[in-house]
């Protein structure tokens, strides 16, 4: 049995008092002492950002890597042992701007990792940059004209990448987003949550208050219903006013594990023995002279 | 005579290679040493290509610097390819282009050498069809120089075991060849079998090396020379190695780290533009000492540079790459054996030390081909300092004399730990947030930092790090050199010895770290000339930088092409006399 604390690391956080980040540090160990995750066979993995320095408040195993390149470190991480637990965090930065192409990617794989990003529409780490999510019009530390890019619409990518687990949560609702996170972990495939996560000290618009007027739960909604979750996708981009939090798109379909041949009848790449001189010879078989 | 070389020439698209193939496949099977390369562009179809094949009783470490039979199937064939003939060559054409001896005559300036209109593609067409027509130039090539029918007839089964509807018609068109009119021989004594067992490119020696060495995962987006290498995975997945193409060469380092530190020997392989993307995530595996192996097969640069042409013009970039200091090894295999014995070399390095081991290859050697022997029974495994007995006071990044700390992979009970890419104390927690700048932030930066550092020191004592390879000690004067350009300077010793020069060969196969002194004193008080396929002479400035050692004199190739023994000894001969 595995208690809160079985999780934590007793590191002191580097987020700034107030963070969005602190209620995702929390829905996030609720989730994994709620499915009574072995700490030791989870495996933690981020880029570089505030967000991503997350792995260091768990008592897991984790990756603390380069900036943008989450995903392949864990995809690399599953590959190898598809009976570990993998969790990415880090930021919209991270993921949305220098890491977008492995989202995309790893989202077409359907590779089973749960990968929460804390959207702050802003890049905290390097001081208050536009983010690739930061609004229209934004005014930013490297924007003071404001940002004359339509942001990107995480959501509507996500779905049509191929991930099969889609949500949204906010850090304001750690109970509601422990349970998103907890049934991301349970689903076999790629999930992601993206978390509307507050910077207090470079977002200006972005606010807890704002994003308590903007946030609403989902309800009455058919998560596995495509257009349906496009539309849903797409409600805050037409309506500022209405953020959705909770899960917009499932699907059921074989995950990367389950269809890599190299792992047929749950193989695990690091438990099998090295090739031996037997094996080798047979390969040099097709080149006898 | 011992030695013949053959080149078949024609248009991309028209299966040169694959001729070339299944001709150096049956020579070997008659107990000779064959030696191959082919010549191509970057387009698929159209475009002038050739194969040689060199043969020989001796062992060969060229392609040669002559041809004694050219065959084309076409006057680009022709036309391209004469620069190797002498009077003493043959030309071997199809009759269909007409009488072109008076081209020839004019194209080798009057050299008068020999040719033959053959009628080859009516031959084939004959047997089944135009596609016929590389089999019967096997089936004439067989008979002039002597091969058996029978090697011929095998080889043709075994390449096409997966298309026996083929083979008859193959055998055929062989026969058709082999019988066909001429009392041309080229005919070599077979001394004694060497021993040859496989025919080989590099790049086959490469994947398989790594397979041998307990390699699990290959990450790798295409891109020649390296291309081959995915392809080998590719052909052998379900074999035991799982094979992954990302969506770019920054993802298959960064899922090779993922994957070595989850315990499985990790690799991912590219050319010089791949490389450049990975130089972040190089760095990384030095940060969290994750033990992978790079595969660099470098081609013509800069930039898209000479895609399917030869250099080894990367020699200084991946041995400096990425921000700060950090560990890395850098291994230049010289031939096909070695790149298949250097991979459990590179991988035991990559796990003992904990560090990034690249493997630097280049165009030239990844696709020529060669009969080799090699024996995976001797390939012994290091995985280094890896721990799984639980322990309350886990320290990953240990700072130990050494510098080589104790790893710990996912899974393993009460082990866990947190690899950072930022600065980190012995645990593995930051240095880089609040601790930086303070007393102990800055005291344990210098102690991680060196105790990274040390690991350098370390190989280099256990003799992990080997020093160059030095033939005829007692020469007058060496050529320095490293990689694929050794074959052709110990081909060189030969022609300078038929000049009254003795001549001797250093050369380098570990590039980094150098063993300064050691080097610094096999290098003093010779004479030396540096060689290698590059414009700025890159190994001669890594000896001046580590081992403080000027070398003045340099034969140099950047061409594209891969540096000939002729080239190198007419060079040495004009070095040595204008002094
Ligand atoms: C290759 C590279 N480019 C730039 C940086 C600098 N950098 C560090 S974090 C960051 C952005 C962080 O923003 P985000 O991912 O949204 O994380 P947050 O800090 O907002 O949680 C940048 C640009 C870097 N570390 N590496
Ligand atoms: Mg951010």
């Amino acid at each position: 049995m595995f208690a809160i604390q079985d999780y934590r690391s007793g590191i002191k956080p580097v987020f700034c008092p107030g963070c969005g980040d602190y209620g995702v540090l929390s829905a996030i160990t609720k989730a994994f002492a709620d499915l009574q995750l072995d700490p030791d066979n989870t495996v933690v993995v981020s880029g570089i950002g505030c967000s991503s320095s997350m792995p260091h408040d768990f008592k897991c195993y984790g990756i603390h890597g380069i900036h943008g390149r989450a995903l392949p470190i864990a995809e690399g991480v599953k590959l190898a042992n598809s009976e570990l637990n993998v969790v990415v965090v880090g930021g919209d930065g991270d993921g949305y701007g220098i890491g977008l192409q492995h989202l995309i990617h790893a989202a077409r794989r359907n590779i089973n990792i749960t990968y929460i990003i804390m959207d702050n529409e802003i890049y905290g780490l390097t001081t208050g940059q536009a983010s690739p999510t930061s609004s229209f019009g934004q005014k930013t530390k490297s924007t003071p004209f404001g940002v004359i890019e339509k942001p990107i619409n995480p959501m509507s990518l996500l779905i049509a990448s191929g991930a099969s687990y889609v949500a949204r949560g906010f850090s304001g609702e750690p109970m509601h987003l422990a349970e998103l996170i907890k049934n991301g972990i349970k689903h076999k495939g790629f999930s992601v949550i993206d978390v509307e996560s507050p910077c207090v000290s470079f977002n200006k618009l972005n606010t807890f208050e704002w994003a308590r007027r903007v946030v609403y739960k989902i309800e009455g909604h058919d998560p596995k219903d495509l257009s349906k979750a496009m539309e849903k996708a797409f409600e805050f981009e037409l309506n500022p006013a209405k953020l959705s939090i909770g899960l917009l798109y499932e699907s059921d379909r074989k995950t990367y594990e389950e269809l890599e041949v190299e792992l047929k009848g749950n193989k695990v790449l690091a438990k099998q023995d090295m090739l031996g001189a037997d094996d080798i010879l047979s390969f040099l078989d097709e080149y006898n002279v | 005579m011992d030695d013949i070389t053959i080149r078949i020439a024609g248009a991309n698209g028209d299966g040169i290679e694959s001729a070339a193939r299944i001709l150096a496949k049956a020579i070997g099977k008659n107990g000779f040493h064959v030696f191959g390369f082919r010549s191509y562009q970057s387009i698929i179809r159209g475009g002038s290509v050739w194969f040689q094949v060199r043969a020989s009783n001796k062992k060969l470490y060229s392609i040669g610097n002559r041809i004694d039979i050219l065959v084309s199937i076409d006057i680009d064939g022709i036309r391209n390819n004469t620069e190797m003939l002498d009077e003493n060559s043959v030309v071997i054409y199809d009759s269909k282009l007409g009488n072109l001896d008076k081209m020839l005559n004019e194209l080798t300036k009057g050299k008068r050498l020999k040719s033959f209109g053959i009628p080859i593609l009516d031959n084939a067409i004959k047997v089944g069809g135009s596609i016929y027509r590389n089999t019967y130039i096997i089936g004439l090539i067989g008979k002039i120089m002597g091969l058996s029918p029978d090697s011929i007839h095998s080889t043709i089964k075994e390449v096409f075991a997966k298309k026996p509807d083929v083979i008859p018609n193959n055998i055929n068109a062989a026969d058709a060849g082999y019988t066909a009119e001429s009392d041309l021989r080229f005919k070599i004594e077979v001394n004694e079998r060497k021993g040859d067992k496989y025919l080989l490119t590099g790049n086959d020696a490469i994947a398989i090396g790594a397979a041998a060495a307990g390699c699990k995962f290959y990450a790798a987006y295409p891109m020649t020379p390296a291309s081959t290498i995915l392809e080998w995975f590719a052909a052998h997945e379900n074999h035991g190695v799982m094979y992954k193409q990302p969506e770019d060469e920054i993802t298959a380092i960064n899922m090779t780290i993922g994957a070595a530190s989850a315990g499985v020997r990790a690799m991912c392989g590219t050319s010089g533009g791949g490389f450049s993307l990975m130089v972040e995530a190089l760095g990384l595996a030095g940060m969290l000492e994750v033990p992978i192996v790079i595969i660099e097969s470098q081609r013509g640069g800069p930039s898209t540079g000479l895609p399917t042409k030869t250099e080894q013009g990367d020699l200084l970039f991946v041995t400096h790459a990425s921000q700060g200091d950090f560990p890395r090894v850098v291994i230049a295999p010289r031939n096909i054996e070695e790149c298949f014995y250097e991979m459990s070399n590179a991988f035991n390095i990559a796990e003992r030390y904990q560090c990034p081991v690249i493997v630097l290859i280049d165009m030239f050697l990844s696709e020529h081909i060669e009969t080799i022997n090699v024996d995976p029974s001797s390939i012994k495994i290091d995985r280094g300092l890896l721990v799984d007995k639980p322990k309350n006071d886990f320290k990953r990044y240990e700072i130990t004399e050494s510098g080589i700390s104790p790893r710990s992979i996912p899974g393993t009970k009460g082990l866990a730990f947190v690899a950072p890419s930022d600065e980190h104390d012995e645990y593995g927690n930051l240095a880089s947030d609040v601790a930086a700048g303070t007393p102990e932030g800055i005291e344990i930066r210098k102690r991680m930092h060196a105790k990274r550092m040390r690991k350098l020191d370390t190989m280099l004592k256990d003799g992990a790090i080997k020093m160059p390879l030095v033939i005829n000690e007692n020469a007058d004067i060496f050529m320095v050199t490293f990689g694929s350009a050794t074959n052709s300077c110990i081909e060189a010793v030969e022609i300078l010895k038929g000049k009254g020069i003795s001549a001797g060969v250093i050369s380098f196969s570990y590039m980094f770290p150098m063993h300064t002194e050691k080097v610094k004193s096999l290098l003093s008080g010779k004479r030396l000339v540096d060689v290698e396929c590059n414009y700025s002479a890159q190994l001669s400035k890594l000896i001046k930088m580590y081992a403080g050692i000027e070398i003045k004199d340099a034969i140099l190739k950047y061409d594209g092409e891969q540096i000939t023994s002729r080239e190198i000894s007419e060079n040495m001969y004009k070095i040595i006399n204008q002094k």
